[in-house]
């Protein structure tokens, strides 16, 4: 373990972080956005859920380097090609998410929002989602620890990332280089974990925690 | 029997669940255990099946200290009713009935036996034995959950709050189920409530707990009713316990008269002529049909039949020997002549009760000695 | 599209399926490279995940936090680091892939449990089962439809990223990818990857047929998640 690399490639090794921070974080939030009005219409039409449910799976069943690759005639060798694949991943993990939580509000607690004169949009968003955000959050969080996770593997088709430094490190036989990546992949996956569950707290200052 | 000896529960926290018990169960009979949130008597019926255990003091079953025995084997003789009845819902009726002898080693046939047994026993259909629970109502349910703890004919059941989470009328009929069932098995039973109204209806023996595990008396039902021991006690059975309290005395001891009965082919004159304020008229079989006013009569000619006049509804009449004074004091009450008609079994009048005669009898009542647990007042205590 | 043109082409190309590193035995090698894992994931998952659920409690959240934790390990890293130290042992890719899989089956498995109605659970101590008899009889029953979740999930990922395992240098239908995309011929890559997501439809399908036949009528009813 060759400690002396890692000051003298400083650089490289944030702004790589930095590249699979993007990579990682843009999918998740893109897969959230798309989610939520998906969700909202697979809860309260029950029959849309399943088969969107069902091809969802299959996408995601498409090794991701497939994927990259059947999107590089369309999107180019960047970094949208990978962020578009992460996003359909990470939709197959937070969107049983929305619809699970908006699922689990209280049927009371709606009837009684409705009672009281709430219109269905308004109830969606002040009722119905608040009470959601704690089951989305959790998929949320595996949809982000996941996307950081897979963007090393769009090193293969050259969009950088830390997985740079895995391949980097198998060529040269360096196993420093492999270590550092291990490392700073799964720090990164935490940290965003451990931020979005502080997010989470200042969100639902009604849950007991 | 079940005798609990200096028993305290205290938590981690310090709250004491349950202080210095001493309490006796005796064997074959009903001990309610009765209070308000909070004072420990749920947590005193767990200690009961090890699922809660004592932080000081024994409990003994039948002579033997509970804590020499292996828990699973304590709980396979001991039936266990919850609230919610905990019925597992991935297995069909009879055979979550048949749940402790198969664990005890029946074979499949014969616990399936045993369950069809039981569920005619808590008066319930056959054709529910292949049903899940989710299929069942609520009373279906908890019926199910006492046939389960039945199952295994264990001597001992406990019962927590097993009637709270059905509506009134069902939960009367669970009830009357249990007595009739208790009457038969004559199991010893431990039953939690906080329905003072359902302690003194099912229990041979009430408990009643202060709030913050101690006791506050131990008696009969009537004896609670009739003796307080102190305010709390009077506060919590009720306000008017002095008309409850006449749930336990019978009417045998009531003299009836009969001479304001007449039937309905009886004439006005004859009415008239009895020199009553009102007359009971009863029908070919004796039974009562209505009261009228001899003031009303006095406009009609004298030979009309008594059945073609107008009359008032009885209300209801009380069944004698076997309805309590309580009922008799109802059925006066909801007389428009103010006066209440005895039936006998058969629903044939035997004759009307004013009230002058009802107070005799509850002051007779009050010198008499407080009736035992016998099955005259069993029935009586239930109107 | 084209992706499924020169997939089509290739898998449609009798070549393709004789002699050595044909589709079949590829095929072949990929259950292997998938099975493997998962069964040791659910060895693993499984009994860890119901246990932890029955004993409930502060411990169980923190030991549940973790195990999502374990999903911020990046597969190819993990593969390329036990590549580098272990060379072709089996372990290099048995290990990231049972990395992979086990916390969706450990989590689902713990929430199955976790979820039993607590009357159910009471019900079952207080009538005098022993531990093992409340998990076996009650608790794993009614914990089925949320644990064949899990094992679905960890099957997709495992099918999905068993790919990888090519890039080391071992067979399966990854090594069609990898292979395309090293001599820029297309066929084989479109025409693995759509192997790949045949295999997990029919995964899917798999799933779908077992928890019809091994979850209890009685649960079935109650419309849960699927």
């Amino acid at each position: 373990m060759m400690w002396s690399w890692i000051p003298s490639n400083w650089s490289l090794i944030w702004q790589l972080t930095w590249e699979n921070a993007k990579l990682g974080v843009l999918p998740a939030l893109y897969g959230l956005v798309i989610s939520l009005p998906l969700g909202v219409i697979a809860a309260r039409w029950r029959w849309f859920y399943p088969p969107t449910l069902t091809v969802i799976n299959i996408l995601y069943a498409v090794p991701s380097l497939a994927l990259f690759i059947a999107l590089i005639p369309a999107f180019g060798l960047t970094d949208t090609t990978v962020i578009i694949a992460l996003t359909v991943f990470s939709l197959c993990v937070i969107l049983p998410n929305v619809v699970a939580g908006l699922r689990a509000v209280p049927a009371a607690v709606t009837q009684a929002a409705t009672a009281m004169g709430y219109g269905p949009l308004r109830r969606l968003v002040t009722v119905e989602l608040p009470l959601a955000v704690p089951v989305i959050l959790a998929g949320f969080r595996v949809g982000v620890v996941a996307s950081i996770s897979l963007a090393s593997v769009g090193q293969l088709i050259g969009v950088s990332s830390l997985g740079y430094l895995f391949i980097d490190g198998l060529q040269r036989s360096f196993p420093t280089e492999i270590y550092v990546g291990l490392v700073l992949v799964i720090a990164l996956a935490l940290a965003c974990d451990l931020i979005i569950v502080a997010v989470r707290r200042a969100l639902t200052p009604w849950a007991a925690s | 029997m079940i005798t609990f000896v200096e028993v305290t529960k205290r938590y981690q926290d310090g709250t004491v669940a349950v202080d210095a018990l001493n309490l006796e169960v005796p064997a074959g009979q009903t001990m309610v255990l009765v209070g308000p949130s909070g004072c420990g008597k749920t947590t005193t019926l767990r200690m009961i099946n090890r699922l809660v255990e004592p932080t000081q003091g024994a409990i003994f079953l039948d002579g033997t200290d509970i804590k020499d025995r292996a828990p699973a084997h304590l709980r396979r003789g001991i039936g266990y009713v919850i609230q919610q009845s905990g019925l597992f819902p991935h297995r069909t009726v009879q055979d979550n009935i048949a749940t402790v002898p198969l664990l005890n080693g029946w074979p499949r046939k014969k616990a399936r036996d045993r369950a069809t047994e039981l569920l005619t026993l808590v008066g319930l259909d056959q054709d529910l034995a292949r049903r899940y629970p989710h299929q069942l109502s609520g009373g279906q349910q908890q019926r199910v959950g006492v046939a389960r703890a039945l199952a295994a004919d264990p001597p001992v059941l406990l019962m927590d709050e097993p009637f709270s989470a059905v509506d009134p009328v069902v939960r009367a009929s669970l009830q009357d189920q249990l007595l009739s069932l208790q009457a038969e098995l004559r199991k010893t039973i431990v039953l939690v409530t906080h329905d003072i109204e359902e302690a003194i209806k099912v229990g041979d023996l009430v408990a009643l707990y202060r709030p913050h595990g101690t006791l506050a008396q131990v008696a009969p039902p009537e004896q609670l009713l009739a003796a307080p021991a102190d305010d709390y006690v009077a506060g919590f059975v009720g306000f008017d316990r002095g008309i409850r309290r006449l749930s336990f005395v019978t009417t045998d001891g009531l003299v009836l008269d009969a001479s304001p009965v007449l039937p309905a082919d009886a004439t006005v004159a004859k009415a008239l002529a009895a020199g009553q304020p009102w007359i009971c008229v009863t029908d070919a079989e004796r039974r009562p049909a209505g009261w009228v006013a001899t003031v009303t009569l006095a406009a009609a000619p004298g030979d009309t039949p008594l059945g073609q006049v107008k009359t008032e509804p009885v209300g209801h009449a009380f069944t004698f020997g076997t309805d309590s004074l309580r009922a008799a004091l109802d059925a006066a009450v909801l007389s428009p002549a103010g006066q209440a008609v005895g039936v006998d079994g058969d629903g044939r009048v035997l004759g009307v009760a004013t009230f002058d005669q009802l107070r005799a009898a509850i002051q007779a009542a009050d010198t008499r000695a407080v009736d035992s647990r016998a099955g005259d007042s069993a029935e009586a205590r239930r109107r | 599209m084209s992706f499924f043109s020169w997939a089509w082409d290739w898998v449609t190309t009798d070549a393709n399926w004789h002699g050595s590193g044909s589709i079949p035995q590829q095929l072949v090698a990929y259950l292997g490279y998938c099975a493997l894992p998962l069964l040791i994931a659910a060895l693993i998952g499984v009994p860890a995940g119901v246990a932890i659920g029955h004993r409930g409690g502060k411990r169980a959240v923190v030991v549940i936090n973790t195990a999502n934790a374990w999903r911020a390990i990046p597969t190819l890293g993990l593969l390329i680091l036990l590549a580098v130290f272990l060379g072709f042992s089996p372990l290099t890719w048995l290990l990231p892939l049972v990395v992979l899989a086990v916390p969706p089956i450990l989590v689902n498995a713990y929430e199955g449990v976790a979820a039993v109605d607590p009357s159910v659970k009471d019900a079952a101590r207080g009538m005098g089962m022993t531990p093992w008899q409340q998990v076996t009889r009650v608790e794993i029953p009614n914990a089925l439809p949320l644990i064949l979740v899990g094992l679905r999930t960890a099957a997709i990922f495992v099918v999905a990223t068993a790919t990888i395992a090519a890039y080391i240098g071992l067979g399966g239908l990854g090594r069609f990818i990898i292979d395309g995309l090293a001599s820029d011929q297309y066929g084989p890559v479109a025409g693995g990857a759509l192997l790949v997501v045949i295999l997990a439809v029919l995964v899917l399908a798999l799933f779908a047929g077992l928890s019809r036949l091994v979850i209890p009528a009685g649960l079935r009813k109650q419309a849960k998640t699927e």
